[in-house]
């Protein structure tokens, strides 16, 4: 319920739906009888906020218990945002309409680095002030997880602590502890010294960063008992982990709408770009008795009609057939649609295909990422062009007439016949269409092709490598453009700056904390969105505070260099990294963790087992 | 198949659900009601179910009706029972019955507006200026529709119009002309008489009571 004196204002702004609060399941409490008013933030609008899984999950989570509610927050459009600022009005919790700066915790989700000044933004809403050493009262302590924060120094000066890896276990941790020294009066910095002594927790302000003269990391020193090296949390069990049986069902149309359950964690594939591949190892499953309970629940508590088995790479779900195969009869009685994201094209039974588009048939995506088969294999995307050219021709066999192709460029060893190569392979995809004899009459086929930039990441086998800058990347999608000689082949890009941005962030360090708060009171917010992005004021932040940002992006990095994250312990061992480096710059291919382990490392982190190669698992 | 009409009160937060999302809103209420919907037998089945008058955003609405079609045999009492349980915060289903008229014999609906000015002075004028100004029977407006822009004399629109005031607060009853060919949005109305007086940005609240068919009997 938001806050009585914003009523008047609120058919002023676009979708008052995102600011109102009141959608089914959203959970009301008693504020009296609850210690901890924890505040799940959202740095971007409520439309992708609201589609993300992480949320539901800690959402549910933090209100199963008594003692805690926890309410929703989204960062508020410009438009709501100037109503906001010009009647005082501070940020406030979707549930309560109460404001946010007198709960108890803060937590963000950081998944893009292009929200870091929408955090800034939000905690400024919200009355608070930025920097995490100006914020001196024991709560709210401030708090981020998600994918940025294997990388948090760029914003470490923002955030009391984060959390890297898994939230389930290690947030109720935090909200006992912090009970406990709210309870005890205890200061901030005592919550925050004992904090870190519990695993998967990092406090930032207990580590002091020295950097040597050519302005990379020197040393990284914990102080008051922190750990030397901060291991990431990782839940052992997704069948016994706690999972929401109520999703908050929005009335605003968001970007996924739908039931979604998760298979499994990890990835057993390797491609050397895929931070998330590398993050989420070592691979652990949910059994398809456990997710098809889960479907169930949620469904009936949403009235969805869409269900997505999510995971970074679904064909690889030992037992997706007859886990679909036991969920057929009531989803198809019950008119719901099974969508499975991310699909290979080389593993994924044509049989099953013809199920699943039972009720409603779905559009059919391809990642090939590369142009040619040196490239790929460069990349370790082991798909061939024959198994792409195979499933887009059974697709077009069943009646589909659009395909969707995604590739990446900058990617390391990229020549121009590699470029050439994306328009190609689209070609041939296109020509596959004009071999089927029972081709829909009248109808032509559409190939989209969808091409990113790489952003070298930490924690993937490319974190050394350089990134190719703006112009260049300019360049190459000018000269794929004109490598497409036909009009069934559409293309659309990313916009390199974006890239750029998102490179700095991504492998940068505690000094860019300056440049990200004197951008936000520039006026930058929003970055991720073409029409809010603005470069030149980006370009001016980092000149007044003296920082080349090529220095984070453009540049190669030696294996010996001591990178601003490796005080970070997310399993896969440095070493496996560097050598998988190594193979990439020779053309070697690695198998997947089906085929052979590798040897990644990152089952030490779960009592040495890797759901992969356990034996047990049927 | 059997065909239902369902009569739903949306006020409250649910005022600033969208007649766009207010589908979605009632298809995932009646999945979750269990309700045996009839879903059409196209390539893309879905649920059969029309919004008769959609509601503009922000305005609240006492009786709206919501047809569904249904298959197999579930008793009136039972589904508005079923439906009243699974309700997000502000919608309610107020009563379940057999469609009695065509949906295009909606001709008017009621309305009842609550105006809040400064002051009692602002508040009386205004009432017995607009008062005034309808019964000139000339009060032009642009009205959107599909065709574009055009300039409408909102008067031909007003089948009745009551207004009084007490202290700041200013109180309208009025008949609207509703339906498909002709209808005239409620807030239309408003802003332009407020607009006559300068006060576009006093705070209001619409409410729509009831439908109406062309001889202003009860639309059912």
């Amino acid at each position: 319920m938001y806050p009585k004196e914003l009523e008047r204002f609120l058919l002023k702004v676009q979708k008052p739906g995102r600011y109102t609060g009141g959608e089914l399941n959203s959970v009301v409490k008693d504020k009296n009888s609850v210690d901890i008013r924890y505040a799940f933030c959202f740095p971007d609008t409520y439309e992708i906020g609201m589609s993300h899984l992480g949320m539901k999950i800690l959402y549910s989570l933090v209100n199963a218990r008594e003692d805690a509610w926890c309410e929703r927050v989204f960062a508020p459009w410009t438009d709501m945002e100037d109503v906001l600022r010009e009647n005082n009005i501070p940020l406030y919790g979707l549930e309560s309409g109460d404001a946010i700066k007198d709960f108890d915790i803060l937590g963000f989700t950081m998944q893009y680095e292009l929200s870091y000044t929408n955090v800034l933004n939000m905690l400024d809403l919200a009355g608070l002030p930025v920097r995490a050493k100006d914020r001196t009262a024991l709560t709210p302590i401030v708090i981020a997880g998600g994918a940025c924060v294997c990388n948090a120094e760029p914003i470490a000066e923002f955030f009391d602590i984060t959390l890297p890896g898994d939230g389930e276990e290690v947030t109720n941790e935090l909200i006992d502890l912090l009970k406990e020294y709210k309870a005890k009066g205890a200061t901030k910095q005592e919550f925050l010294a004992a904090a870190a002594q519990i695993k998967g927790v990092y406090v930032p302000s207990l580590y002091n960063v020295e950097y040597n003269e050519d302005n990379t990391v020197k040393s990284v020193t914990p102080s008051c008992g922190a750990p030397e090296k901060v291991e990431k949390r990782n839940v052992a069990d997704l069948d016994s982990m706690f999972s929401p049986t109520e999703f908050v069902v929005p009335f605003l149309e968001v970007v996924h709408d739908r039931t979604t359950v998760e298979i499994f964690r990890g990835c057993i594939r390797g491609c050397r770009f895929c931070q998330a591949g590398f993050l989420n190892r070592p691979l652990r499953r949910k059994s398809p008795e456990t997710v098809e309970a889960q479907c169930k629940a949620i469904c009936d508590s949403t009235g969805y009609d869409e269900i997505s088995l999510c995971s970074l790479s679904t064909s690889d779900y030992k037992g997706l057939e007859k886990l679909i195969t036991n969920m057929l009869p009531w989803t198809i009685e019950q008119k719901i649609n099974i969508a499975l994201p991310s699909l290979r094209a080389d593993n994924f039974p044509k049989e099953l295909m013809e199920q699943l588009n039972a009720v409603r048939r779905s559009g059919l995506t391809f990642a090939p990422e590369a142009g040619t088969q040196r490239l790929r294999d460069v990349i370790n995307k082991n798909i061939t062009e024959e198994e792409v050219l195979t499933t887009a021709a059974q697709a077009f066999a069943g009646g589909w007439t659009a395909v969707k192709l995604y590739f990446m460029i900058g990617l390391p060893t990229e020549t121009q016949e590699d470029i050439e190569g994306i328009a190609n392979l689209a070609q041939a995809v296109v020509d596959e269409f004009y071999k089927n004899p029972d081709k829909p009459k009248g109808k032509g086929v559409n190939v989209s092709i969808s091409v990113a930039s790489l952003v070298p990441k930490p924690f993937t086998p490319f974190q050394w490598e350089p990134q190719d800058k703006p112009d260049v990347l300019i360049d190459k999608q000018n000269y794929l453009i004109s490598c497409v000689k036909t009009r069934k082949v559409t293309v659309s890009r990313h916009v390199p700056w974006t890239s750029f941005l998102e490179g700095v962030f991504a492998r940068g360090d505690r000094r860019l904390a300056d440049v990200i708060e004197t951008a936000w009171r520039k006026g930058c917010k929003f970055d991720g969105w073409a029409e809010c992005l603005k470069p030149e004021v980006w370009e001016e932040s980092f000149k007044e505070n003296g920082i080349d940002p090529y220095f984070y992006t453009a540049r190669r990095r030696e294996y010996d260099e001591i990178l601003p994250w490796d005080h970070m312990d997310y399993g896969v061992t440095k070493k496996f990294l560097m050598n998988e480096n190594v193979k990439a710059h020779k053309g070697e291919t690695t198998a997947s963790c089906r085929e052979k382990c590798a040897g990644c490392g990152a089952n030490r982190l779960n009592g040495g087992v890797c759901d992969e190669t356990r034996k047990t698992v049927v | 198949m059997k065909p239902v009409r369902l009569w739903f009160k949306k006020d409250g937060l649910a005022v600033y659900i969208s007649h766009l999302d207010m589908n979605r809103c009632m298809t995932r209420a009646v999945r979750r009601a269990d309700i045996p919907l009839w879903y059409t037998e196209g390539f893309n089945p879905h649920p059969y179910m029309t919004f008769l008058m959609p509601l503009p955003l922000g305005q609240a609405g006492l009786k709206e009706p919501l047809d569904i079609r249904i298959e197999g045999e579930m008793t009136f009492g039972e589904i508005k029972k079923r439906l009243n349980s699974v309700m997000p915060e502000g919608i309610e289903i107020v009563d379940v019955a057999k469609p009695e008229h065509k949906p295009n014999e909606i001709a008017a609906a009621e309305y009842e507006i609550d105006v809040w000015f400064e002051n009692a002075g602002e508040a009386e004028g205004f009432s017995a200026g607009a008062k005034a100004i309808i019964d000139s029977g000339v009060l032009n407006a642009e009205k959107r529709s599909k065709k574009g822009i055009k300039t409408v004399n909102l008067c031909e629109l007003v089948k009745k119009f009551e207004i009084s005031s007490s202290e700041n607060r200013v109180f309208i009853k009025t008949i609207l002309a509703a339906g498909n060919t002709v209808n005239l949005n409620a807030e239309l109305l408003l802003s332009s008489l407020l607009s006559e007086f300068s006060a576009e940005d006093v705070d209001r609240n619409i409410v729509r009571t009831r439908l109406l068919r062309e001889d202003l009997s009860i639309f059912e």
